[in-house]
């Protein structure tokens, strides 16, 4: 016996950014805090999983999937030789580590492209923008959520596994994931190292990590710890989606008094009706001009709730009864759902003072895109 | 050429005249007189009592705070307010469409009625004098 190189630099260095990358996007699944980060990891680990399916076919000897063809059933008759003590050791993939990577490789590429389509569909952001309407997004979200469980489930069994082989077969395989090294009789084949291309891997990660953090993550950072890094009054919002329509008028006209309140936040017959009542807004006669008038209601009924041109706007219109004309967007189910943890304290408090105030916590309120990354509750 | 400067000169001080006094305002003293066969000039002291009068909880100063030149706050939504006095913010008075749709809008909220020429001329007699 003597030690052979099994695992070559990039599969190793796979090996840890993948697992790194499943541990970040657990971390960072509060994605109303940490979207710009688990979004990150989220592109990271199908990147990396694109890189792995390369390797498979031109990597080192053992990376390759031709060298650990196992179908499930040997995975499976491997676990139940596992339990009883008789698994014979392989210097590279077992049978059963085998399943964990092909399920593992395609529950990844399942999870990210379920996320990026959950993204594009909820958030109207990333590689897959609306592609899809709104309307599709749980199917999506549900596929992402189940993935990543299911993920979990098998990293943890395949900690298992690594635990009962190390002891089984007396070494220490998660130090043979770092060296890449395992001993082995004399003639087994030895990989090729591929230094070079794992150098050109991590370089490829440094430098996609390095672009990310400054198109996204950074300032994200610090609008979280309230750091002032000079750009006073021009809030950061970290992932902003697609403009939505705007309008001079409306924005001066309801703007003068309050937070202009994007159409897309109410349902078209509600706009008609407070147009209609303009002459006792919240008990003020605006006194508006009827082609004023004309004007705010053409541009807030063709941008209402109905378009689903947003999460909220889709999802305040879902809330509400067909025949509900509400008058506050304070009133609408979705609207109450998502404030219900607001405490009086909270509403009273300096820098909110009111629930008309969307732009204290929502950083694009005024754009009227309410996404969730732009959401920052001041302290 | 002497005769066109004299033409030019003729053209310029009517003109010069009038911007010495905002536009709006000399149209508010024309009404004024209309409203009122009484009525003299506007003051800026009556004007600056209108603005601190208090109509049940509410003045002009409620939300225009008690200095014109003062940023102020919508008392019920808390939205910002840019000053109202040209010293401070040169737009102001400049838009006799806004002038109007504001006074219309206030005067109806604070004293539940609309404001008389007169009461208009007062207010901005003051608020354009607020150095």
């Amino acid at each position: 016996m003597k030690p052979v190189l099994v695992w070559d630099a990039p599969t190793r260095l796979f090996h840890w950014l993948f697992a790194s990358c499943v541990a970040a996007a657990w971390l960072s699944q509060d994605t109303d805090r940490w979207l710009s980060v688990h979004v990150f990891f989220g592109y990271l680990m199908l990147g990396l999983i694109g890189f792995r399916l390369i390797w498979g076919v031109v990597g080192g000897h053992y990376a390759r999937f031709a060298s650990f063809r196992y179908g499930p059933l040997a995975g499976l008759a491997y676990l139940r030789q596992m339990a009883s003590g008789t698994a014979a050791r392989h210097v590279g993939h077992n049978p059963a580590g085998s399943q964990a990577v092909y399920l593992l490789l395609a529950l990844g590429v399942v999870t990210c492209i379920s996320g990026i389509l959950t993204m594009g569909t909820e958030e109207g952001q990333g590689l897959a923008a609306r592609w899809v309407s709104i309307g599709a997004s749980g199917v999506f979200k549900e596929t992402h959520r189940l993935c990543a469980w299911l993920m979990l489930l098998l990293v943890i069994g395949h900690l298992a596994g690594v635990a009962i082989e190390s002891w089984l077969h007396r070494e220490n395989l998660p130090r043979s994931m770092v060296t890449g090294a395992k001993d082995a009789e004399r003639g087994t084949i030895a990989s090729h190292p591929h230094i070079r291309v794992g150098a050109m891997l991590a370089v490829a990660v440094a430098a996609f990590g390095a672009w990310w953090f400054f198109y996204a993550v950074e300032e994200h950072i610090e609008a979280r710890l309230g750091v002032d890094d000079g750009d006073k009054g021009v809030p950061h919002v970290a992932f902003v989606g697609r403009a939505l329509p705007d309008d001079p008028l409306w924005r001066e006209e309801c703007g003068a008094c309050h937070t202009p309140f994007h159409p897309s936040l109410l349902p078209a017959r509600s706009w008609r009706q407070l147009i209609d009542e303009q002459d006792q807004h919240f008990g003020i006669d605006l006194g508006l001009a009827p082609p004023v008038r004309q004007s705010l209601l053409a541009f807030m009924t063709a941008n209402a709730a109905e378009q689903g041109s947003t999460e909220a706007a889709y999802r305040i219109n879902q809330s509400l009864a067909p025949d509900a004309v509400p008058r506050r967007i304070t009133e609408t189910p979705y609207w109450k759902e998502k404030h219900a943890r607001i405490g009086d304290s909270g509403w009273r408090s300096p820098k909110v003072g009111s629930r008309t105030n969307c732009v204290a916590c929502h950083q694009d309120a005024l754009a009227g895109t309410f996404e969730d990354a732009a959401m920052v509750i001041p302290r | 050429m002497r005769k066109i400067l004299v033409l030019v000169l003729l053209a310029l001080s009517p003109a010069a005249a009038a911007a010495a006094e905002n536009p709006i305002l000399v149209s508010l003293r024309a009404t004024a007189h209309q409203e009122n066969a009484a009525f003299k000039d506007f003051s800026a002291a009556r004007g600056q009592a209108f603005y601190n009068a208090r109509s049940g909880d509410v003045a002009c100063a409620t939300c225009h705070t008690a200095s014109p030149k003062a940023p102020g706050k919508h008392a019920t939504t808390g939205k910002e307010i840019l000053p109202l006095a040209p010293s401070a913010n040169p737009e102001r008075f400049t838009d006799a469409a806004q002038v109007d749709k504001w006074f219309k809008r206030n005067c109806t909220e604070v004293l539940k009625r609309p404001c008389t020429a007169q009461e208009k001329g007062d207010f901005m007699t003051y608020v354009l004098s607020v150095q």
